[in-house]
């Protein structure tokens, strides 16, 4: 039985090669620093091959998302004794603020793999992804959450629940907040997708 | 430039006016936005990549090993009694050298007080055998006697 299968160390490699940069970003979204995303990624990685790399691999999914929050929530801990925990926009905006940089990167390998989309179209594109990042990350935190983890990572609303650890009207509630708030604000720039 | 038909704001209308489920208009939405999401984060920079993928190798090579029993036991009922009879002589390997040892020590210990034990039952019945008294021994006139008679000689 395929649930049943203990994921083989090929399995975990490609589950997590298949998982790290939507974890990743959803953790640059979350903590708005990209050293520390990394970081977390990292342990989040670390932990599931550790604890739970002889699980079957149907288990895999569910449990790094587990992971991966519960690292997240360990590093805004960490982060609030440290020092008192601020959520403005500005390490993301700092981050961005080679955008210039990076959106040139970024329009680097699109011009050269589509060789048929014009120079103003890929910044065109560049410049949606970044307004809807922009947006994500502005999103409260359950909202994001539950947003990334119902749609990006594909999960439904009960596994949403148990990843988040609430009830599911809960999850369909942020996720219908985060779907209007997104819609209203990317429509208030102009953005159509 | 690639656009959809339907924008954000006609997803909102279209989700309050009723001709659609309400969450359908809004999954579609999700949808697309994932979908941008998706293609950006193929496109993040090398160093990111090569991060990530230097922590993933390392992930999997501190990987948690399925114990063997376990493996066994997943497998068939056969399989399973097999691998309880290896157990088991992989344990009696590890046992019977260490009872063999205790028995040729014990064995050696025996026979070795069996011969101290004989030995002295050889002296005993030569002293009690021989013409001259055990007694004698332990007297000093003939001990004295002893040490003249081979120095005189």
């Amino acid at each position: 039985m395929r649930p049943c299968d203990l994921a083989t160390e090929q399995e975990l490699s490609e589950f997590l090669k298949s998982v790290e940069r939507r974890a990743f970003k959803r953790s640059v979204y979350h903590v708005k620093d990209q050293e520390a995303a990394l970081d977390i990624v990292q342990d989040s990685m670390m932990k599931l091959a550790e604890h739970y790399g002889d699980k079957p691999a149907g288990e895999l999914p569910m449990l790094f998302q587990r992971i991966l929050s519960n690292c997240t929530l360990d590093w805004f801990r960490r982060q609030k004794t440290r020092r008192a925990l601020f959520s403005t926009m500005g390490d993301f905006e700092n981050a961005d603020g080679d955008g210039d940089f990076d959106l040139l990167e970024n329009l680097a390998s699109p011009i050269d793999s589509r060789e048929s989309e014009s120079a103003e179209d890929a910044t065109r594109r560049a410049q949606i992804f970044r307004e809807i990042e922009e947006e994500i990350a502005a999103l409260p935190g359950r909202q994001r959450e539950a947003f990334l983890m119902r749609y990006w990572e594909e999960m439904d609303v009960a596994e949403t629940a148990a990843a988040m650890g609430c009830s599911q009207g809960s999850v369909k509630t942020h996720c219908s907040r985060a779907v209007h708030a997104l819609s209203k604000a990317l429509t208030a720039k102009g953005i159509s997708l | 430039m690639n656009m959809s038909s339907i924008t954000a704001g006609e997803t909102l209308s279209r989700s309050s006016s009723g001709s659609h489920p309400p969450m359908s208009a809004d999954e579609r939405f999700a949808r697309r936005i994932v979908s941008r999401l998706s293609e950006g984060t193929q496109e993040l920079p090398h160093d990111v990549v090569e991060r990530l993928r230097v922590a993933r190798t390392r992930a999997v090579s501190n990987r948690r090993r399925p114990t063997r029993q376990v493996t066994t036991v997943g497998n068939s009922g056969g399989e399973a009694m097999l691998g309880l009879g290896q157990v088991w002589w992989n344990r009696l390997g590890a046992v019977i050298p260490l009872v063999a040892l205790v028995a040729g020590l014990l064995v050696i210990s025996v026979v070795q007080d069996d011969d101290r034990a004989s030995e002295l039952a050889d002296v005993d019945s030569a002293l009690l055998a021989d013409d001259l008294p055990p007694a004698a021994y332990a007297d000093p006139g003939f001990a004295q006697f002893l040490k003249s008679d081979s120095s005189a000689r």
